[in-house]
């Protein structure tokens, strides 16, 4: 098992390659795998060298590992202490646990203290505040970049904190404007980083989806002078059109299951909702209104469709995937037109945009109830950890991609190429 | 002829890729270059029954339909060959003879003010006049939406006129439709007097070639 394997490739497009087990712990690193036996010979080694080395909490000591509880009350950022690293690795942790809504404090205030050292290797340790505070996990990261080392770090501490599943190396789509009447889509690690142009055509294109693993793009492409929902291979860059009707062909959703694709198709005569395979076959329209439908999100069992329908002001609609009557999400507590919705990989919740210029973040359980208000944006989108979103601010005349921790309302800007990015997809 | 058409199409991909690469980052490679709006690619397992004429296929000719068809929710993108099919597959565009007939809407609407009945008048006699010729409405929305509701909404815009134009004689199969959202403002700026420019449906005449 050699380091390397764990390195994305440089130019990597495919998120997969961001998927592969980026932490290794020191004893499993430290090994030469020849036999079986040396590796068991190891694997005691190790372990005698982590029981010593580690003083591990009992699970669930942790005051805050609660699950996510969306509601009115804010809860409050955690103060946490950082010392002992520099460079990049420093500032991708400092960022990652922002985005967590981690505060960063003096060692004397923190709740948590993270510790450690970094050569080639990022040695890390996380242990409760306060005089004595017990560790709760020490380990050594030593596969991949400094940055890689440092995100695989933050995710361990998520865990023990937050009680979410890792999100710090998945990968995002977005648009970038690149003149008044291009733009091209791009896919960079979740923080902005190392983003890669994923589409040349020299035209207009949005609206992008992943398909589970972030294995394929689908998206709109203009490239026609018409519209045409793209599926695009991110590994090898094979593009196919998946519907190319007359009329509208827009806005694809890839179901949670990777076997349908939800996407509004104008052939009819009206912007409806219709589903066909994951190749663009069996296509079914789901609604047949005259009030145009927009922006399709799944539910993480890929057996019901949220989606939008301008009727007199925009409101939130669920379908079933093989049809039938639609019924109005409720949303208590606000009014204007509500938009883009996007449903939790939990399953919880379905976050959206309320409003007409300018916009704000809105949560509501998937089973309708009363909305919470989050922070301005629009176009939001969750992380894999069902607490982090990505979303869009219009910051003077352009767009730029944020990160927000939901609980606490924390905002976090992502690294920024030039210009306008907007309509956010992540990779889950 | 097609398969010198394909051929050339295919090196125009080629060298867009080509003179694009090098911007930001090491562009993904192998990259499939789209089929262009007379390309051959068609969506796999796709019914006889779904395909429309549309900007991405050349359909062989099928009968009329026998049966009624449904115009309860708009007017339909049928299959049926005919004379526009080629014009709106590969086409000179004219955008400068039906520009003062751009179209305005309300905010957040697709419904037709009365005001623009004569704009539209003027475009259905001009297809009436020119049966070689076909349209592209281009439906276009301001910024107070988001992206997605846009898309909608823009197309609906373009849907509405077209049906309009319908009413007044005008061919189905002489009118095709887009939406670009709000990515295409006739006018920049974050005020009223911006957005209500750029509500709008654009009207570009295809010529045959």
């Amino acid at each position: 098992m050699t380091n390397s394997q764990f390195i994305p490739a440089q130019g990597c497009s495919s998120p997969l390659c961001a998927f592969a087990p980026l932490r290794l712990c020191v004893e499993l690193s430290f090994l030469s795998v020849k036999s079986v036996k040396s590796v068991v010979q190891h694997l005691f080694f190790s372990l005698a060298l982590l029981a010593a080395s580690t003083l591990t909490a009992p699970a669930g000591t942790s005051q805050d590992n609660t699950p996510i509880v969306i509601s009115n009350s804010v809860t409050k950022l955690i103060p946490v202490s950082v010392t002992g690293f520099t460079g990049e690795a420093d500032s991708v942790l400092k960022f990652d646990l922002s985005v967590l809504g981690l505060e960063l404090t003096a060692p004397d205030q923190a709740q948590y203290l993270i510790t450690g050292t970094q050569d080639t290797r990022l040695a890390g340790r996380l242990q409760q505040g306060g005089p004595g505070g017990a560790t709760i996990f020490a380990r050594i990261y030593s596969s991949g970049t400094p940055r890689s080392q440092a995100h695989a770090f933050a995710d361990d501490i998520a865990k023990e904190i937050r009680g979410t599943a890792p999100i710090f190396h998945t990968r995002i789509a977005f648009c970038h404007k690149m003149s008044a009447s291009v733009t091209e889509l791009f896919a960079s690690d979740f923080d902005g980083h190392d983003a890669v142009q994923m589409t040349h055509d020299s035209s207009l294109v949005g609206t992008p989806s992943w398909s589970p693993g972030g294995r394929e793009l689908f998206y709109t492409s203009w490239k026609t002078s018409f519209t045409q929902i793209i599926k695009h291979d991110a590994a090898s860059g094979q593009r196919s059109v998946l519907a190319g009707y007359g009329g509208g062909n827009y806005s694809p959703a890839v179901s949670p299951d990777g076997s349908k694709v939800a996407m509004i198709l104008s052939k009819g005569g009206s912007p409806n909702l219709y589903v066909s395979d994951s190749s663009g076959g069996n296509l079914l329209q789901l609604t047949r209104e005259r009030d145009d439908a927009s922006s399709p999100t799944w539910s993480p069992d890929s057996r019901e469709i949220c989606y939008v329908v301008r009727s007199g002001r925009a409101g939130l609609r669920k379908i079933s995937v093989s049809g039938g009557t639609s019924v109005a999400l409720r949303t208590g507590g606000i009014s204007g037109d509500l938009t883009s919705p996007d449903w939790s990989p939990d399953g919880k919740s379905i976050i959206f945009t309320a409003g007409s210029g300018s916009f704000t973040l809105w949560v509501v359980p998937a089973a309708g109830g009363e909305a919470i208000q989050l922070v301005a944006g629009e176009d939001p989108c969750w992380a894999p950890n069902s607490r982090t979103v990505i979303f869009t601010r219009r910051v003077n005349n352009n767009k730029v991609l944020s990160l927000l921790d939901v609980p606490t309302k924390h905002v976090k800007d992502v690294i920024q190429i030039s210009g306008s990015c907007s309509q956010p997809a992540w990779a889950r | 002829m097609k398969t010198s058409c394909l051929v050339s199409l295919f090196f125009v991909g080629a060298a867009l890729t080509l003179g694009t690469a090098g911007c930001i980052h090491k562009p993904n490679t192998g990259i499939t270059p789209l089929p262009d709006s007379n390309g051959s690619r068609t969506p796999p397992s796709r019914g006889p029954e779904n395909v429309g004429p549309g900007p991405g296929t050349t359909l062989p000719p099928t009968p009329p339909p026998t049966t009624s068809v449904d115009t309860s929710n708009g007017i339909p993108f049928d299959s049926n060959a005919n004379q526009w099919t080629k014009v709106i597959a590969d086409h000179n565009e004219d955008k400068d003879t039906l520009k003062s007939d751009t179209v305005y809407f309300d905010f957040d609407s697709a419904t037709i003010k009365k005001i623009e009945d004569k704009k539209l008048e003027h475009v259905a006699a001009y297809l009436k006049a020119h049966q070689a010729d076909a349209l592209r409405v281009e439906g276009n929305c301001d910024e107070r939406g988001t992206e997605k509701y846009n898309l909608s909404l823009g197309d609906k815009r373009a849907l509405a006129v077209r049906e309009y134009l319908v009413t007044l004689g005008v061919d189905a199969h002489q009118v095709v439709t887009v939406s670009y959202g709000a990515a295409k403002p006739a006018a920049e700026g974050h005020s009223e007097s911006a957005w209500s420019k750029n509500r709008r449906d654009d009207f570009v005449l295809l010529l045959p070639k």
